[in-house]
């Protein structure tokens, strides 16, 4: 559905992304992880094709349905005006939105659960609320793809979980191919069936979340020692990845 | 505002916000009653009722004959007059918001691209060479659109137009343009072509006629209309480059097309009625106050409330006094303080986010 | 005697020299003060005169006689000397500089030191921007100010005094005041009623303008004339609209002749002023051009007084415009007018036939 074929991209003399490969088909969720300056976000503008590519080649649909990391908040919209915007692609350049592209803001916005502050101005939102809202928007395109900029990692645990949740639903539904960047392999466990790491050196790690999120990928991708717990939660038992900074010592 | 009270059943209609036809309605008398009063208004006593009379025989009879002078200066003088200030009006405020929304900056206007003054510098150099009518209609939109080019050209770096260098851009081809207009007045022959240069560039409807209207209306009603067409898209263009690419927009190309759509209606009103500021700035802003952010709403209320406000501002000019007074005067005086109103206000407001 | 004697005694003799030999320059230089109250000397009649100021290039030549002296002037002046009649009385004229001044006012030094003037004439009161750059390249300047008929005699008869020939202004102003005080014998009883409304605007083409400034010059020979100013209200020279001008409803209109491309049908032709008292009645008069622009005041003036009074008052007065003008350029310029000469000064060929101007034309 969404994918990149021996993709590269150089900035000058620095290569970024040396022929990168992957495919997310319909129904699975993968994550990209990898640290700071390592080409996630190139990747992910890449498969947006907002990134010219030096080789290779970008296999995406004719509409993906993007959410920003942050929204560009200096228009002042309502809610609801902001994710009719996601119909857009349909409409072309003259094109206004009608009832029935209102009809699907409002089934996205109630799909997130936003339904309630459809009418309050979005840059009065928080930014979790915000997140929700470019979700809807993002669903509203009517996309089989949603591609999101690092969700949830400029919101509090809260509001973290709230979008992963939201995020899992989507994934569980099985009718859409969905990638995400993220920093936090906790996310990739929690809302991702496989996950891409943008190794250091050499190329791309890429296989199910529950090999990939092991301490060994992890602690080769961070440099950080890494450990996987398992632990009582919510009605099951979860896991969730540690990573053992050099803090204070155990005594 | 009045969104944020309304239930989810009263939102969830497109257009059902009644305050937001309330504003509409009220612009809308606004523009109209000015139109009338305008017309009804001069330095030559016209009764009222008798001006409303020759306006609609002058409608219903076309090329009629006008034979007394009240006929001829309501329907020859004030009411070609009237017409053109309120194209020009719509036309000029239209053109801020739009430009407003692609720039994401609120405190744009047609002057920071250098549009204006490369259309004045295209009117003033026809002047200097003698073209009055339609080729100076012509040279004045050129030079806008050159300008632009010039900008676009400049500002465009690795392929990219960031939108702080556009800007940038646009102050340094602006002022290219002005120094050019200085030089042209230098060399101006003081007797003809320099009085008609340095008032032209002032900004007036005096010399509007039936044959003005018809110059500029074409490529205004064009513009306005295209700027009208595309407020959806202005509200995409408005986003992140990357949002509105991922929402189907090709920013850069579709960006370009509102600067020529601005160019085109810049152009036809400069070369009416010359340089007139402020309004792209003050109406736009005034009405996002009245009915919101959503070009949907901002762009036809900027249309109504330039009209009317352009029409109101140029019959204060016309009857004030004896004397015209300058309509860049008037326009300043009123447009400075409401924008430094503005302005404190916008900044306020971004401040509490 | 001492070393300091001697020394001071040489000097003493040395200031009595100096002394004597300034007195001895004084005996034949020119003092006079200007409309600014300032005192210029010169050792001698200038010889070569630079005019800044609009209408003095052509009042040099008339007071002088000559084109002669005349050796640098304003742009403006220059394109008056080419299109009116004095380019063709002077064609030496023609080829004088105008690069000494921007059309401003404000002197280009390089070319005015080139000029190599005695005495350079230069508006007062505008201000020292456009003075300090004379003073400070060492020249004379001569200060005028322009408005009303006591300040044109006035620096008219300063720029006599400045070139030598107090007795040429003399002939010049007593006929001014000859012929203003004929005039205002005839309309000074006028009442207002007869009076006819009269406009004269000082812009057409682009912007329309009008003054009503009672200092102002045309205002003045408006009323000596026997008319009244139909703009009066007006606050000095502004903009006017059209229907403006239907509201005063003027007699008469005047057109400036500064700008070239104007003439009378710019009236005619215009659906609204067309239906004016003066364009019914045919009472719509361009400004001549004669030896220099009849509007403002100059050293013909007394000819626009004569031309505008047999024009409102037909039956008032009996001035012979066309031999006064042949008398007038006679003494001015030395110049025998011919019949086309006069036809094109009073621009005949499209004015003829207005109302009143068959007493004008040829016979």
């Amino acid at each position: 559905m969404i994918g990149l074929e021996n993709a590269s991209v150089a900035f000058g003399k620095r290569t970024v992304l040396d022929k990168l490969n992957f495919n997310v088909p319909r129904g699975q969720c993968m994550a990209i992880l990898g640290p700071n300056g390592r080409g996630k976000t190139t990747a992910l503008r890449a498969m947006l094709g907002f990134q010219p590519l030096a080789s290779g080649s970008r296999v995406a649909p004719q509409v993906v349905g993007y959410v920003p990391q942050y929204a560009s908040a200096s228009q002042s919209y309502s809610v609801r005006e902001v994710v009719v915007m996601g119909r857009a692609t349909g409409l072309g350049l003259f094109g206004q939105p009608r009832l029935g592209d209102y009809a699907a803001a409002d089934s996205a916005l109630e799909r997130v659960g936003a339904e309630r502050f459809s009418g309050e101005r979005f840059d009065r939102l928080s930014g979790g609320e915000r997140q929700l809202v470019l979700l809807a928007r993002a669903l509203a395109t009517g996309s089989d793809v949603l591609v999101l900029d690092e969700p949830g990692s400029a919101l509090d645990l809260a509001n973290q979980q709230r979008l992963l949740v939201m995020l899992d639903g989507l994934r569980q539904q099985r009718d859409k191919a969905i990638v995400f960047t993220t920093h936090d392999p906790n996310h990739a466990l929690a809302a991702a069936d496989t996950a891409l790491l943008m190794m250091p050196d050499g190329p791309a790690l890429f296989g199910p979340v529950e090999e990939m999120i092991a301490p060994a990928p992890l602690e080769a991708l961070y440099g950080v020692p890494m450990r996987l717990v398992e632990m009582e939660a919510g009605k099951g038992r979860t896991r969730a990845v540690l990573p053992a900074f050099a803090g204070r010592r155990a005594a | 505002m009045t969104d944020a009270t309304l239930g989810p059943a009263q939102s969830r209609r497109p257009f059902g916000i009644s305050a937001t036809a309330l504003v509409f309605a009220g612009m809308g008398a606004f523009t109209l009653l000015n139109i009338v009063i305008a017309i009804c208004v001069g330095r030559y006593g016209v009764p009222v009722g008798r001006a409303l009379e020759i306006v609609a025989h002058a409608t219903l009879n076309p090329g009629a004959e006008l034979s007394e002078i009240d006929e001829r200066i309501v329907w020859l003088v004030r009411t070609p007059r009237v017409l053109l200030a309120a194209l020009c009006g719509a036309g000029l405020a239209v053109s801020g918001a739009a430009l407003q929304g692609v720039f994401r900056n609120p405190l744009v206007s047609p002057q920071v691209l250098g549009i204006s003054q490369g259309a004045a510098f295209g009117g003033a150099l026809a002047i200097s060479l003698g073209i009055w009518g339609a080729p100076l209609l012509i040279m004045v939109f050129l030079f806008g659109l050159s300008a632009l080019a010039m900008v676009g050209f400049i500002a465009r770096i690795d392929g990219r137009t960031e939108i702080i260098t556009v800007i940038l851009s646009g102050m340094v081809v602006g002022a290219l343009f002005s120094a050019f207009v200085s030089l042209l007045q230098y060399f101006a022959d003081p007797n003809s072509s320099l009085p008609a240069i340095v008032y032209w560039l002032m900004g007036s409807f005096a010399t509007a006629t039936w044959e003005r209207v018809g110059i500029a209306a074409p490529g205004m009603a064009i513009g306005v209309f295209l700027l009208w067409s595309l407020r959806f898209r202005l509200n995409i263009l408005s986003l992140d480059d990357a949002e509105a690419r991922s929402l189907g927009a090709r920013p850069d190309l579709e960006r370009w097309i509102i600067f020529v759509l601005v160019a085109l209606v810049v152009g036809s009103q400069v070369a009416v009625s010359g340089v007139v500021g402020w309004i792209g700035l003050v109406i736009p802003h005034a009405c996002r106050l009245m009915v919101g952010y959503d070009h949907r709403k901002l762009i036809p209320a900027s249309i109504i409330a330039g009209a009317g406000y352009m029409v109101l501002i140029d019959t204060l000019a016309r009857t004030m006094t004896t004397a015209e007074i300058p309509l860049g005067v008037l326009t300043a005086i009123v447009g400075a303080p409401v924008f430094a109103l503005l302005l404190r206000h916008h900044y306020r407001e971004k401040g509490s986010k | 005697m001492s070393p300091a004697n001697s020394l001071s005694c040489a000097g003493a003799a040395a200031l009595t020299f100096a002394l004597l030999s300034t007195a001895a320059a004084y005996a034949q230089s020119i003092e006079i003060v200007d409309q600014e109250n300032r005192t210029i000397t010169l050792p001698r009649p200038a010889e070569r005169i630079v005019t800044i100021p609009m209408p003095m290039a052509s009042g040099v030549i008339a007071i002088d006689g000559s084109a002669d002296k005349l050796v640098g002037m304003n742009p403006l002046s220059l394109t008056a000397i080419q299109e009116g009649i004095l380019g063709r009385i002077f064609p030496e004229a023609l080829s004088i500089t105008d690069a000494v001044t921007a059309t401003n006012f404000v002197p280009n030094v390089e070319a005015l030191a080139a000029a190599n003037p005695d005495l350079v004439i230069q508006w007062g009161g505008r201000g020292p921007e456009i003075v300090d750059p004379i003073l400070n390249a060492g020249l004379n300047a001569l200060l005028i100010v322009y408005g009303n008929e006591t300040n044109t005699r006035d620096y008219m008869s300063n720029v006599a005094t400045a070139i030598g020939k107090p007795e040429r202004i003399e002939a010049l102003v007593d006929w001014r005041e000859r012929v203003q005080q004929e005039i205002a014998a005839t309309t000074e009883g006028l009442s207002d009623d007869e009076r006819p409304n009269v406009l004269y605007l000082g812009r057409s083409l682009s912007d329309i303008t009008a003054s009503g400034a009672p200092n102002n010059y045309n205002n003045w020979y408006i009323e000596l004339a026997g008319g009244k100013n139909a703009a009066a209200e007006l606050e000095g020279n502004q903009s006017i609209n059209r229907e403006q001008i239907a509201q005063w409803n003027p007699d008469v209109i005047l057109l400036n002749s500064f700008e070239p491309e104007l003439d009378v049908s710019w009236v005619y032709d215009d659906p609204i002023l067309s239906l004016t008292t003066a364009a019914q009645e045919g009472r719509v008069y361009k400004m001549p051009l004669g030896g220099y622009r009849w509007d403002p005041p100059n050293q013909e003036s007394p000819l626009t007084w004569m031309w505008l009074a047999e024009l409102l008052h037909p039956d008032l007065f009996d001035f012979d415009l066309r031999s006064e003008m042949v008398e007038a350029y006679q003494v001015l310029y030395n110049h025998a007018l011919t019949d086309a000469d006069i036809d094109e000064i009073l621009w005949v060929s499209f004015q003829g036939d207005g109302a009143g101007y068959d007493q004008f034309l040829a016979d």
